[in-house]
């Protein structure tokens, strides 16, 4: 938008690192009013933008913070005080009322906040951004993993990336090259030869459950803790998180344990929360940044700042053409790009003033946001003449087909974070073989690399089906099992079963 | 009879003809609908078995817990030749004690013991050109997926394997995008469907091609609609089995249930079992509830064929405990120290063989080996120890598993 032109590499797929795997919470700023002020005031101010930029993305849902019998009843006046001091609009409804608005709420809940919280669809929010910005000129290179950045003195001109797709090295020359690798920053930092950006990865989990069992999002008026907040998000809710510093951004890996450790934690804000179907879980990793040349401390990544942090390597080590952002929210992710943009027109000398706060992304001018009908009215329109692809989240046939002429070689997960695909309750069940079927017909895919990917589908579900299988997903795994293995024998597909 | 799927029915049947007064209660109908329509008895052990009988032998050495090890592998023979006489349409056909290769959809040649004379012409061992036909207005299956697995597939030694795809556009409700399996198939039970179908086919394959349709050919009149297409395109024809819901595997549903019904059973549908009555290790009664209320139904004798997780007899509650859901019989998981699920999709999944251990008799028992009730019998999925969709065994356990267990009852009383 200032006139740039610009090339963003992606190591995968937009939406593969932390922005695909987090709550689903487009922040109100209440969560941080007494532990983190500054984060409250950014949020507040950031959720109300992203809300007009972004409307497609966002569920206008409303949030509530409410004390349980669990909580703490003294925190709930600090609550309030915080609010008002960090300027995040609240204000308190009698406990009957939120019951009212919420049946299935602890029943036992003694008081309760309205605040401006929202669900935002983290891959919608994602291609609205990636659109504008090509249609602003951008190019976006996926599956392009940086493995150098190129340094002539005191100057970064460029990165190498590896191509995955072609399998071939990729030189790439700029006058500017902005880090934004998120909980990965630090590598890139490496690179470049600036040490000690370090960026503690704060895994946390989240399990979707089937069904909305809450229509606004809520919050636990607690200090921020584990397993407090339940977000209704496009036909399920999700209830997280936790944070634990782990050893690597890489580790996606779930721990029984807090799966057991969420459940409980449903069941303080929703009685019952047990019987109802879990359906995927996964986990983040947060980017919380601490400079080892700031010598900032502290191992307990839940009291660490959710701020956003620049890192500007002129001055911090004489390197120009190079700035670090990570750190943030995803709430604040406007906020990081208009502040390393300005950091670096400073640095260029090249004063040209951002309009991201004002300009709406493609598909959402009408600032009409998301609603839990919208797919459903949009695909009742077309519904006599397309074929559904995946019944779960009413993916047309038509869509799929668009998607793998415009990007050709997408996995069936790179379809997933587009389209939805295999996110419903079945899990991929009836979706896959037919999205093998149709990629593969359309030549998008030769035989072998088909086989593979409806594999590899199955194995990347599995791997956020497994530790929450219980009740009903239990059930439909066992059906999917007798579709795949039973009915199909995909096991013995001529190719090697994916790790 | 608890339970109206492959083993529920079978036994039902049995029982019936044997001049037993039976009442078939259950939740819903059974999986039959989903399933292909095939009879598996064991595809892979772990590797692809030719053989089922010899390899029914080694297996159950290896793993007592097996359900085949209960059931007897002659009890599997004697079974599957009574249960073919008992749905002559389904023309069940198979070659002694080998099994047959047919293409899955997906173009893997899969092993079956029995197979509609429909499904069998495709048998994969002895190689063969053929041609996958698509339906446009069927997205749940894909010819040319199947074709071009089909010439890379794992063959026995010197069978060779042509295979190429087309599509026809013939439809039952034209102009219609998506139509379902069962709609292809009821309209092709009507003769000037057939015959727009069979025109449509024509032409595309040569002489001594094989035509691989999805199974959809007919439903009630699916033997007359096979000939009638093969004759009129002058060309072997042979379907493959599609995935829910499977219009071969309702065929199979429908005649069942059917012989049930003639041999005098009855069928109460949309009741749940919630319980038993009875003393001296005897049920005298199996309470059932509908909407309404809850009543008892006296049994003198009682199968239990819920079916396993699938199905609902088995359930996991979010704590990780088992339940039997009917009679709260003890369920046998993972053993101590296995891990119950692996993290591998495709591996064995010990948690997904639980079920109800039983006894030579086909008794549920209790973790010291003795029935739970002398008259409760227990067949199909819900029996412990098998995870039949990656063996290929679930017709085969539920079948001889229910003629047994009506052997069973038959001799008692
Ligand atoms: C459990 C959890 C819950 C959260 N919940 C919320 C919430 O409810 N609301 C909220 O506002 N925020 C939430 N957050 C925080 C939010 O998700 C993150 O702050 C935000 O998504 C980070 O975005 P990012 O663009 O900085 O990082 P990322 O989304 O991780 O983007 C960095 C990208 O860089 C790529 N990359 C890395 N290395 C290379 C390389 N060498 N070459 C090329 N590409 C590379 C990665 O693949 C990745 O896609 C949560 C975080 C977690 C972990
Ligand atoms: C707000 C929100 C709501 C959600 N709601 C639902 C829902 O309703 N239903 C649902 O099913 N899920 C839901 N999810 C979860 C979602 O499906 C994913 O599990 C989650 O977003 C993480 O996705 P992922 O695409 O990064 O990879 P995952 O699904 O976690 O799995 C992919 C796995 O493969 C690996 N992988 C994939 N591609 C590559 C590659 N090219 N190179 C190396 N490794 C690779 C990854 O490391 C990972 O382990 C939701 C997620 C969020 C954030």
């Amino acid at each position: 938008m200032r006139g740039y032109r610009t090339i963003l590499v992606e190591r995968v797929d937009l939406g593969q690192g932390t922005t695909g795997r987090f709550h689903g919470l487009l922040h109100s700023g209440g969560r941080y009013v007494v532990s983190d002020e500054r984060s409250a005031t950014e949020c507040a101010e950031e959720s109300a933008i992203v809300k007009r930029i972004a409307a497609e993305a966002v569920e206008d849902t409303g949030g509530l913070f409410v004390t349980t019998p669990a909580d703490d009843p003294g925190y709930a006046d600090r609550f309030l005080a915080g609010c008002l001091k960090t300027g995040v609009p609240v204000q308190e409804i009698p406990a009957a009322e939120a019951l009212r608005r919420e049946p299935r709420l602890n029943p036992g809940i003694s008081r309760a906040f309205e605040v401006q919280d929202g669900a935002v669809d983290a891959w919608k929010l994602l291609w609205g951004n990636a659109r504008s910005a090509e249609e602003h000129g951008a190019r976006i290179l996926s599956y392009h993993w940086v493995t150098e950045v190129i340094r002539e003195g005191d100057r970064v001109l460029g990165v190498m990336a590896r191509d995955n797709r072609a399998q071939e090295m990729v030189r790439i020359e700029a006058a500017f090259v902005i880090n934004a690798g998120g909980v990965w920053a630090g590598e890139i930092a490496d690179m470049a030869d600036c040490p000690g950006v370090t960026v503690v990865p704060g895994k946390g989990i989240m399990i979707a459950m089937n069904h909305r069992l809450v229509r606004t999002v809520v919050n636990r008026c607690e200090h921020p803790g584990d397993g407090d907040i339940l977000v209704p998000i496009r036909t399920v809710c999700v209830i997280g998180t936790t944070d634990v510093k782990a050893d690597s951004p890489d580790d996606y890996s779930i721990d029984r344990a807090e799966v057991q450790q969420m459940l409980d934690a449903g069941e303080v804000i929703v009685p019952g929360f047990r019987q109802a179907r879990a359906l995927h879980a996964w986990t983040g990793a947060r980017p919380l940044f601490k400079d080892e040349r700031a010598g900032e401390g502290g191992e307990d990544t839940r009291h660490m700042s959710r701020g956003l942090a620049l890192v500007d390597h002129l001055r911090r080590d004489g390197v120009s053409g190079f700035l670090t952002i990570t750190g943030g929210k995803l709430t604040t992710y406007r906020l990081m790009a208009e502040t390393v943009v300005d950091a670096m027109v400073e640095q260029m000398g090249d004063a040209r003033p951002c309009t991201t706060a004002d300009e709406p992304l493609p598909g959402s001018e009408d600032g009409r946001h998301y609603w839990l009908g919208s797919r459903l009215a949009a695909q009742e329109e077309a519904m006599a003449d397309d074929q559904l692809v995946c019944e779960c989240e009413l993916l047309p046939r038509r869509k799929l087909i668009e998607a793998a002429r415009r990007r050709p070689g997408m996995t069936l997960d790179d379809v997933r974070r587009a389209l939805r695909l295999g996110m419903g309750p079945c899990q991929g069940g009836f979706c896959t073989y037919r999205a093998t079927g149709i990629l593969h017909g359309l030549g998008d895919a030769e035989t072998e690399r088909a086989d593979e990917l409806l594999l590899t589908f199955l194995q990347h579900r599995w791997l956020g089906l497994e530790p929450i299988l219980y009740g009903d997903q239990m059930r439909q795994a066992c059906l999917d099992d007798w579709i795949f293995q039973g009915t199909l024998d995909v096991e013995h597909l001529p190719v090697a079963v994916p790790a | 009879m608890i339970g109206a799927g492959l083993a529920g029915l079978v036994a039902g049947v049995r029982l019936a003809e044997g001049g037993m007064r039976v009442t078939l209660v259950a939740k819903g109908v059974g999986s039959l609908n989903l399933s292909p329509g095939v009879i598996d008895v064991l595809g892979y052990a772990p590797g692809r078995v030719d053989a089922p009988r010899e390899a029914i032998g080694r297996l159950v050495a290896e793993r007592p817990d097996h359900p085949y090890a209960r059931i007897g592998a002659d009890a599997v023979e004697e079974a599957l030749a009574w249960f073919t006489g008992r749905v002559p349409q389904m023309r069940y056909r198979g070659d002694g004690p080998r099994n047959l290769l047919l293409p899955s959809a997906v173009g893997v040649p899969r092993p079956t013991a029995l197979a509609p004379a429909s499904m069998a012409g495709a048998d994969l061992r002895g190689g063969g050109r053929f041609v996958a036909v698509g339906l446009s207005g069927l997205k749940d299956f894909y010819p040319r997926l199947l074709a071009d697995n089909l010439t890379r597939a794992d063959l026995p030694e010197g069978a060779t394997v042509t295979a190429r795809h087309a599509e026809i556009s013939a439809s039952p409700r034209p102009g219609r995008a998506d139509v379902a399996g069962q709609v292809y198939a009821r309209a092709l039970d009507d003769p000037p469907f057939r015959a727009e179908f069979a025109a449509a086919l024509r032409g595309l394959a040569e002489p001594g091609e094989t035509i691989l349709l999805p199974a959809v050919l007919g439903t009630a009149r699916a033997g007359e609609v096979f000939d009638e297409l093969q004759e009129r395109v002058g060309l072997a024809i042979a379907e493959v089995p599609t995935v829910p819901p499977s219009v071969a595997g309702m065929r199979l549903n429908t005649e069942l249930a059917g012989a049930f019904a003639r041999a005098g059973g009855r069928v109460v549908l949309g009741v749940e079992a919630v319980g038993a009555t009875g003393a001296d290790g005897r049920i005298s009664g199996i309470l059932i509830r509908d909407a309404a209320r809850t009543r008892e139904l006296p049994a003198d004798a009682v199968v239990l064929a819920t079916g396993g997780f699938s199905a609902g007899g088995i359930e996991l509650d979010s704590h990780g405990a088992l339940r039997e859901v009917v009679l709260d019989l003890p369920v046998s998981g993972p053993p101590e120290g296995v891990p119950p699920l692996s993290e591998r999709h495709l591996d064995h999944q010990p948690l997904m063989a639980s079920g109800v251990a039983v006894d030579g008799m086909l008794r549920p028992v209790g973790p010291g080996g003795e029935p739970v009730w002398d008259n409760l019998y227990a067949a199909g999925t819900i029996v412990a120890g098998a995870e039949p969709w990656r063996e290929k065994s679930g017709e085969g356990i539920a079948i001889a598993g229910a003629y047994r267990a009506a052997g069973a009852i038959l001799e008692e009383t």
